[in-house]
């Protein structure tokens, strides 16, 4: 083995060390990285969408195409989802995507961004929440790219990765692909969710209240 | 004030007149505003929060009910009148009712996919400052409501 040789194993050690050394930091957090790119639920591609809320494994997944901005998106989230949570998610019955459809406001699609910056650090859903609990009015500055790196720093999220991250814009496009399925999916407003189970789907438009969703699952069951 | 109203929906035509515009803004207006749903099943749902903007619908419904029928029942009873406090009713009504028909709903949606960034600027003043747009429909509404009592005093005694 010459000179060449040396250099080009001592190149490939690297590279699988950098390999098998961000695949461990992706695994750290609660959350496995959403890496699938053929994974659909029904007719919609969720390979884009947020980390599986609940069981991998739950007979019916429930998909929500949601604008962080949205007030419906903010009334459904405070007065529905925790039912749902509650006797659905957690008991397995079912699981939750979140895809955006982030067309509300100039700061909606980088509030989506930020979502993903936080999912590298396997904090989406807790990054999901805050934003869902301090929203304010649209475009008014509080999902500017400051209070989004606030937000990071109030859940102790690596603070430089992420606000790199939001720099960057490196989800922007992941962002503009979940909004097309959305309007491919026909969502004609946020929230709009779709349910599936291995039968079938069916499409609730609106913030609508937990007895609707509760007959729409238990129907499906 | 309520001398005109007896006097104007004595006559039963202005009663179904004044319920009709009623309802054929109250429920418009509530499913734009996601307060009644139609699928998956017909359901009506006020979330917790939201109900100072559904009692600002139904006020803006029936004083829209309640103008907008004593303006004709002023223009039939009176045909030289002029038109122009039926204008202001309309004109509160349509206000009122624009307000309600932005935020995250279809409407707003096909607003902004048509009209891009101008679209989306002119939603997100709707659906931000949406109760005071619909307080102000309410004010328009109001004085108008006032000034049609008043001319209809008038014109009744020049009548009499």
């Amino acid at each position: 083995m010459g000179k060449k040789g040396i250099i080009f194993g001592g190149i490939a050690a690297v590279v699988l060390i950098a390999i098998i050394a961000s695949a461990s930091i992706s695994q750290t957090g609660n959350e496995a990285l959403n890496l699938d790119m053929g994974q659909t639920h029904g007719t919609v591609s969720t390979a884009m969408g947020s980390p599986i809320l609940g069981s991998d494994s739950a007979p019916i997944t429930i998909i929500e195409f949601g604008d962080y901005q949205c007030e419906q998106c903010y009334n459904w989230y405070h007065n529905t989802k925790d039912s749902i949570v509650q006797n659905y998610i957690e008991t397995g019955k079912a699981n939750l995507i979140f895809v955006d459809l982030a067309i509300l406001g100039r700061d909606s699609p980088k509030a989506a961004a930020a979502t993903y910056c936080a999912e590298e650090q396997g904090k989406y859903w807790e990054y999901h929440d805050l934003l869902y609990t301090y929203q304010e009015e649209v475009n008014s500055g509080w999902a500017n790219s400051e209070r989004l790196k606030a937000f990071a720093f109030s859940l102790e999220l690596d603070q430089e990765l992420f606000d790199s991250c939001v720099d960057s814009g490196k989800f922007a496009k992941r962002v503009q692909f979940n909004t097309n399925e959305a309007k491919k999916q026909g969502a004609t407003g946020t929230p709009t969710f779709i349910i599936v189970n291995s039968e079938g789907q069916q499409k609730i438009g609106g913030a609508q209240p937990y007895s609707v969703f509760q007959k729409v699952l238990d129907s499906m069951n | 004030m309520a001398q005109m109203i007896k006097m104007v929906f004595s006559d039963y035509r202005y009663i179904i007149l004044a319920a009709t515009i009623f309802v054929g803004m109250l429920i418009p207006l509530s499913i734009v505003s996601e307060f009644i749903f139609l699928e998956p099943y017909i359901i009506s749902h006020i979330p917790s929060g939201s109900e100072f903007s559904f009692f600002l619908i139904v006020t803006v419904s029936a004083l829209s009910g309640l103008v907008l029928a004593m303006n004709v029942y002023r223009i039939n009873a009176f045909r030289n009148t002029p038109k122009k406090k039926m204008g202001g009713g309309i004109f509160g009504s349509l206000i009122g009712a624009a307000a309600g028909a932005c935020s995250c709903g279809p409407i707003g949606f096909a607003v902004i996919s048509t009209f891009g960034v101008a679209g989306g600027i002119a939603t997100a003043f709707l659906t931000n400052y949406e109760i005071h747009i619909r307080l102000f429909a309410i004010a328009i509404l109001a004085y108008t409501y006032y000034a049609t009592t008043k001319s209809l005093a008038v014109e009744c005694k020049i009548k009499n």
